[in-house]
């Protein structure tokens, strides 16, 4: 039994989460916190321990095919300065934690913790982020919402580590972000809200709406997105009780030391109308 | 022209502190050191029926009521806290035993094979279950004029009622007391703010004179009156397992423990009624305080003294009738918490005054101006107030550097402008300092001064202006002038750091040391002058009836706030505090703005975002998670002045500032919000949540 693994590079990293059960740690700001068991004692992990943080091919940000590349192992504070990442997702990982915690949080993580407050979430649901997962022998590739499957729970197989996180080459010309906390930093998402659309000569030529910390799950509906694709913005003034009434029922938080149920599901339902009314 | 005491000089232990020298009771290694771990009552009204130990591996112990030599309680106002639970437990996080041992891993170890059975009780979870209970601690009122007869002739009478919530102190460094015994005597170290509070506590609990007991504070990482009472609990435990285990132990709380079980501010109800004239002036106020004290009473009582003694604000009113009562309650006891008992009465009597004036239409600053107290006027308490009161020069001041009735009259939607008028009683209440009789010595060795006091530096600048009081008097440079260790074995007791009084009253007598020490400077090589606080032969206290000078003076101010809020999220952004303040004359005008800066944030904090509820006798925000207070991206424009006002008993003219920032923000972000929504505030904190409900008929 090891404590813990730190391997050379991705190679050997894949061997050993091949030939041992582990749990893969990178910044280790959501897993330190949730494993510490108290002042002066070892944190709980169950198993050994093999840290990716260092290694140099999950931390690349490339282009590839028009599509953005990020390795998993990508700080928070290095998305918010490269000048690949969307403003949308800048937006969103701006307002995370505090510039101690997106020095160590990586990207791969806030996927991985698959909490339903994460908040890169919203946006990878929305721009149909995928996901490469790798192990020695295989590579997959998975849509982001087939991989997160409950609250802290992902479909990631023993012997694989996530690498990649890929967003597709496509232009939103309108974004809106709001994460809800209960201040103004270092604060866990009582709500959020990430929209983008794609509007041309005022036709809605796409949308994606998605929603974070109500649901097990982020949620997002193509169904009810695609009933407002193709319209023009100026009916969708009209469409918005019906649209509101749809996301109602996708919409179901829960009372906890944060917030209320009630104010959880109104917010959403009212940051999603101040997002429609804005597209007209 | 200012002072020339105020101008600043540089924190004496910042530099220690910011490069991490700074010992705290977490840094300091004692040889042969073993560390305790508290179990706690898992319930919140309940009789232990047993408790299972396991067989215990050598070197550790465990330590419960069975090893207590003394009375098993600890020594404050009302002594009924147990030091270790005896056959009941009356909330969660209660202390029952300790266990201690070399090793972190084996205690925690042993702390989870330990099984207690309970047999639950029926408890009481809140006020309103305390009240139909008839479960009170202490029960105090005082009346003033004619109330009964003006309520009958009142051309208008109002009700309402306010509440505040709990609110947890997160001082920077949990709370932290290691216990020694060594050599027949009982060396406590620790984070702490009243050392002769540990030292009595001990001397009940050990059964022995004074004189074998040592108390050693360690620097201390903030305390907010966190650590006035508290820390006595810890000592005592950690005091009798070094006994029984005749080596130094060491108790550490991690912030989740911290919060579990140590004290609060405490929760409260107020109820008023009041009779207005015909010029719709409140001529007659019927004020019904409730606190939540908790499970314990402790120091409660004085708390609710200072908050019905502060409940009538700055104004007069002739008729007046005050009730308070504290509750007991199966919740974590409610404690110390700057303000003591004053930003619960003060806020609410603030957000009447303002609610009052906005349903009679008029400016509420107008409002409160046509009832403000001024020299001469009698207090709540018919005592007198014998100092100028400078309000309508701090009014003015505010006002020009606020535009606030230039704002308030452009009203718009969800943003506001919102002011407070507030006072702070300077030093204990009642006979307090003339119970303590504070004592302090000034020795001269040479060209060096060594001032002995018990006050502690704790983060609020103490040991800078204590020393600043007597370097400057002596004309001494600030390195020639040393504070004696906090060592209640080399100091005497000048009295708690609490209630605003260091400055004030311990400052004062070193300022009159001071003075006579620079008559008698050539006299000899070495001298020595020690001098007791002698209250002011004036002021007149009678504690039965609450009738007299609740305090000998007050500090003054006004705070104007500005907020946003975000139409779709109800988010409250507080934009900008204007804040003047009477506090006599400032000793360190840095310094204070610190105070000032801290006591306003920690105020916002309290009044929006500090949620914490215990809906079963359990905290449901219990770590730091879920309890959010503000960070630097919280913090507002502060923009603060100060009026000068010398109080002719004050070391150069000085007063109380410690708590006065704290009591004025609530009130002033509360009537902002209040201007900006349209709707009254009467509970505080306002979160989105609440202001959500508050708005639903709007849309």
């Amino acid at each position: 039994m090891v404590d813990g693994f730190r391997p050379a590079d991705l190679q050997e990293a894949l061997e050993f989460r091949a030939r041992h059960p582990s749990i893969p740690i990178a910044g280790g700001t959501d897993l330190m916190v949730q494993k510490a068991r108290g002042f002066g004692l070892k944190p709980d992990f169950n198993k050994p321990l093999l840290f990716i943080g260092h290694l140099r091919k999950l931390r690349q940000i490339s282009v590839r095919d028009g599509n953005i590349h990020i390795g998993a192992g990508v700080l928070l504070s290095e998305l918010i300065i490269n000048d690949k990442i969307s403003e949308a997702l800048k937006m969103a990982v701006r307002q995370m934690a505090s510039p101690p915690s997106r020095n160590l949080a990586t990207i791969g993580g806030n996927i991985c913790n698959a909490s339903p407050a994460g908040d890169t979430l919203p946006y990878l649901y929305a721009v149909d982020a995928k996901l490469i997962l790798k192990s020695v022998s295989s590579e997959r590739i998975i849509h982001i919402g087939k991989f997160i499957t409950d609250p802290k729970q992902n479909t990631l197989e023993h012997d694989e580590l996530l690498t990649e996180i890929i967003i597709p080459n496509k232009i939103f010309n309108v974004s809106y972000y709001k994460k809800v906390g209960q201040r103004k930093g270092m604060s866990l998402t009582k709500a959020s809200f990430q929209g983008l659309a794609d509007i041309k000569n005022s036709n809605v030529l796409d949308i994606r709406i998605a929603f974070g910390s109500v649901a097990p799950i982020i949620v997002r509906s193509r169904e009810i997105e695609a009933s407002i694709i193709g319209k023009p913005v100026s009916e969708i003034n009209a469409a918005v009780p019906e649209i509101l009434k749809k996301y109602a029922t996708l919409i179901r938080p829960i009372d906890d030391a944060r917030s209320s149920a009630a104010y959880r599901k109104r917010v959403s339902l009212r940051l999603l109308e101040d997002f429609l009314s804005k597209l007209s | 022209m200012k002072n020339c005491i105020s101008k600043p000089i540089n924190r004496v232990d910042a530099p220690a502190k910011i490069s991490g020298k700074a010992k705290y009771i977490g840094d300091i290694h004692f040889e042969n050191q073993l560390f305790a771990k508290t179990v706690r009552s898992a319930r919140a009204k309940a009789k232990i029926v047993s408790i299972k130990t396991p067989t215990l591996p050598d070197d550790y112990y465990i330590i419960d009521k069975n090893d207590i030599p003394g009375i098993n309680r600890m020594r404050t106002v009302v002594s009924d806290h147990p030091i270790f639970a005896e056959d009941e437990v009356n909330y969660i996080g209660q202390p029952i035993l300790l266990v201690v041992g070399p090793e972190r891993e084996k205690i925690y170890e042993i702390v989870s094979q330990i099984k207690i059975k309970y047999k639950d009780e029926a408890a009481i979870y809140n006020l309103e279950e305390a009240e139909v209970k008839k479960a009170v601690f202490t029960e105090y009122s005082y009346s003033k004029g004619e109330p009964k007869a003006t309520f009958q002739h009142a051309e208008r009478i109002i009700e309402d009622e306010y509440r505040t919530g709990r609110q947890e102190h997160i001082y920077l460094e949990p709370q932290g007391i290691t216990g020694d015994y060594k050599d027949g005597c009982m060396y406590i170290y620790g984070s702490l703010q009243c050392p002769f509070y540990i030292e009595g506590a001990i001397q009940d609990v050990l059964g022995w004179d004074s004189d074998r007991i040592r108390i050693i504070q360690s620097t201390t990482g903030g305390a907010f009156g966190g650590k006035e009472e508290f820390p006595s609990l810890m000592a005592c435990q950690v005091a009798v397992a070094s006994i029984k285990t005749k080596r130094p132990v060491k108790m550490i709380y991690d912030r989740d423990e911290d919060i579990i079980c140590s004290t609060k501010r405490h929760p409260s109800i107020v109820r008023y009624k009041a009779g207005l004239n015909k010029n719709n002036e409140v001529v007659a106020l019927d004020i019904d305080i409730k606190f939540d004290a908790g499970a314990y009473s402790e120091l409660s009582p004085v708390v609710l003294q200072r908050g019905m003694f502060s409940a009538t604000g700055v104004y007069n009113f002739p008729n007046l009738k005050v009730r308070g009562r504290n509750f007991m309650t199966n919740n974590v006891p409610s404690g110390a918490f700057r303000g003591f008992g004053a930003p619960q009465t003060i806020f609410s009597t603030e957000m009447l005054m303002h609610n009052i004036a906005v349903k009679l239409g008029t400016n509420p600053l107008d409002y409160k101006i046509r009832h403000l107290l001024k020299r001469g006027y009698p207090t709540c308490t018919s005592g007198k107030i014998r100092d100028e009161v400078k309000l309508p020069e701090i009014i003015e001041k505010v006002e020009k550097m606020s535009w606030y009735r230039r704002k308030i009259g452009k009203h718009k939607k969800f943003k506001g402008v919102g002011l407070s008028l507030f006072l702070h009683g300077c030093g204990f209440t009642g006979k307090g300092e003339a119970t303590i009789k504070g004592k302090i010595i000034l020795k001269k060795n040479g060209d060096t001064v060594t001032l002995k006091v018990s006050s502690v530096e704790m983060g609020q600048g103490a040991e800078t202006c204590l020393r600043k009081i007597v370097a400057h008097t002596l004309s001494l440079p600030m390195k020639k002038v040393i504070c004696e260790t906090i060592d209640t074995g080399l100091i005497p007791n000048s009295g708690p750091t609490v209630a605003s009084r260091t400055i004030m009253i311990v400052g004062g007598l070193l300022r009159q040391a001071s003075l006579e020490l620079k008559d008698r400077w050539n006299d000899a090589n070495e001298i020595e002058i020690s001098k007791t606080y002698k209250h002011p032969d004036f002021l007149s206290w009678d504690d039965d009836k609450f009738e007299g000078d609740a305090y000998p003076t007050y500090s003054w101010g006004t705070n104007v706030a500005e907020i946003e809020i975000d139409p779709v999220t109800y988010e409250i952004d507080v934009k900008k505090i204007t804040a003047v303040y009477d506090v006599g004359v400032p000793i360190d005008e840095k310094t204070l703005e610190g105070q000032i800066q801290g006591g306003i944030v920690q105020g916002i904090g309290w009044a929006t975002i500090e949620v914490m509820n215990s809906p079963k006798g359990k905290l449901t925000q219990h770590n730091l998670t879920d309890y959010k207070i503000p960070t630097s991206m919280d913090v507002p424009e502060i923009e603060c002045e100060f009026i000068e006002n010398p109080y002719e008993f004050g070391p150069f003219g000085a007063k109380c500032a410690g708590e006065l920032p704290f009591v004025g923000a609530p009130p002033a972000v509360a009537a902002a919000v209040s201007n900006a929504m349209s709707v009254p505030i009467r509970n505080i904190p306002i979160t989105p949540e609440y202001l959500m409900e508050l708005d639903k008929h709007e849309d």
